[in-house]
């Protein structure tokens, strides 16, 4: 069970699906390890189908179900089609597994010190989804946080002044938040985070501020 | 099993309307497994009247006729599509039907709206949103409980509170935009999303008793 948790607000924009794609993607991940919050989900999406059926329903043509029934019978269901391809189960949770190649040193790291290296995985508009690889007992010198960044433990462990973090962890940092995260030292650290994509560098530590800039 | 002691501390009229409800969730759980088992095509048809217009306005509330015209019709037919393919997937001790056929459309929606605004490499919604099965058989009598409360307690939440609701839910708007279009400072609008479901959960609190 996870100690860390997206807030509530997060997981209503979740269930509606009205939440910005990486940080869905980033609250999916911590749901593959947390019990309580698909608890949670599975009592908004309950609301939300109450709130569905409660709609006032807006008429279809008389034709609509025949069309239906006639597309059913042209197209075959492709439902063998993914069965047909069956992929090897992935470490890492379903929402992942597509960004992420069969071995980590296929992606194109950044090695900004020693201890910590930096992907990019995906670019959402305003969002960046990237990881963040920590070597076992590595320590990031102190650093402040500038706009909205989630990070969600994906293997390993690591801690800093404002907490320890296990696997499935979903943490949220925001512009105020000064912390110097360690590694946990039995073991390598993965993190997915979700940053809010960089207008500028401030300062000499701006590059771990927002790993992510490709300047 | 789980009926008697819900019912003994209600009203005989929201009772005999829990029951109403109850049983309509029933018979969408039978349809979907007559569909599932044989392809039986006139408890598809049930289902198509009775979801397809909710659908469709599920659709109309996130706007997205603005972006054409035939786009909710299109919708209603992908997501009924979908219902009829992945029949055999619904598991009645897991979920509700009308909650098994709503994350279809959320999905099938947001997969709509991702390729509308031409975001690029977008995972598809269901890679996202369908989570690995719970091991969980008591989900139906749960879920169904949670939607007879829920629908029981949303007709006395204050019209401010409802309003919003059924916009962050249904109208693929996030607190902010609903802040922006209603006009209201954004804490207030979660506070009030929160107040509502605390009203609805602290309702679901007592059954669990
Ligand atoms: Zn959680």
């Amino acid at each position: 069970m996870t100690q860390w948790h997206p807030h509530p607000d997060q997981l209503v924009e979740f269930a509606a699906g009205s939440c910005r794609a990486g940080v869905s993607i980033a609250i999916s991940v911590h749901l593959h390890y947390c019990t309580q919050c698909r608890q949670m989900l599975s009592e908004l999406e309950s609301t939300s189908a109450v709130l569905f059926e409660q709609q006032a329903p807006a008429p279809v043509a008389n034709t609509a179900f025949a069309s239906l029934m006639e597309r059913i019978e042209r197209e075959p269901a492709p439902s063998s089609a993914p069965a047909a391809k069956p992929q090897a189960p992935s470490r890492f949770p379903r929402a992942l597994a597509t960004l992420m190649p069969d071995s980590l040193e296929q992606l194109d790291w950044n090695q900004p010190m020693k201890n910590l290296r930096v992907t990019r995985l995906l670019d959402d508009g305003d969002l960046i989804i990237g990881l963040h690889h920590m070597k076992a007992g590595g320590r990031v010198p102190n650093h402040q946080h500038r706009g909205e960044e989630i990070s969600v433990v994906l293997e390993g462990g690591f801690s800093d002044q404002l907490g320890s973090y296990a696997e499935g962890d979903f943490i949220r940092r925001s512009g105020k938040d000064t912390h110097s995260p360690q590694a946990d030292a039995h073991e390598d650290c993965l993190i997915l985070s979700v940053v809010e994509a960089p207008v500028k560098l401030t300062g000499p530590l701006g590059w771990i501020l927002n790993p992510f800039l490709k300047a | 099993m789980a009926g008697a002691p819900v019912i003994s501390i209600l009203s005989a009229k929201k009772a005999s309307n829990m029951t109403e409800a109850s049983q309509a969730a029933q018979q969408w759980s039978d349809c979907l497994e007559a569909v599932a088992r044989r392809q039986d095509v006139p408890a598809f048809e049930q289902l198509f009247n009775h979801f397809a217009p909710l659908i469709k306005a599920f659709a109309l509330s996130s706007g997205l006729n603005r972006s054409g015209d035939h786009l909710p019709d299109e919708l209603v037919q992908e997501v009924m599509l979908a219902v009829w393919r992945k029949a055999a997937t619904f598991d009645r001790r897991k979920a509700a039907a009308s909650t098994w056929i709503f994350t279809i459309a959320r999905n099938q929606r947001i997969d709509m709206l991702r390729r509308l605004r031409k975001h690029q490499n977008d995972l598809p919604a269901d890679d996202i949103w369908e989570l690995e099965a719970d091991s969980d058989l008591f989900g139906e009598v749960r879920q169904s409980r949670v939607q007879d409360q829920v629908r029981d307690r949303l007709s006395d939440l204050p019209v401010d509170q409802r309003q919003v609701m059924a916009k962050v839910f249904m109208e693929d708007k996030s607190h902010q935009e609903v802040a922006e279009e209603m006009d209201l400072p954004l804490g207030t609008v979660k506070s009030r999303v929160r107040l509502a479901m605390k009203k609805l959960k602290l309702s679901l609190e007592a059954f669990d008793l």
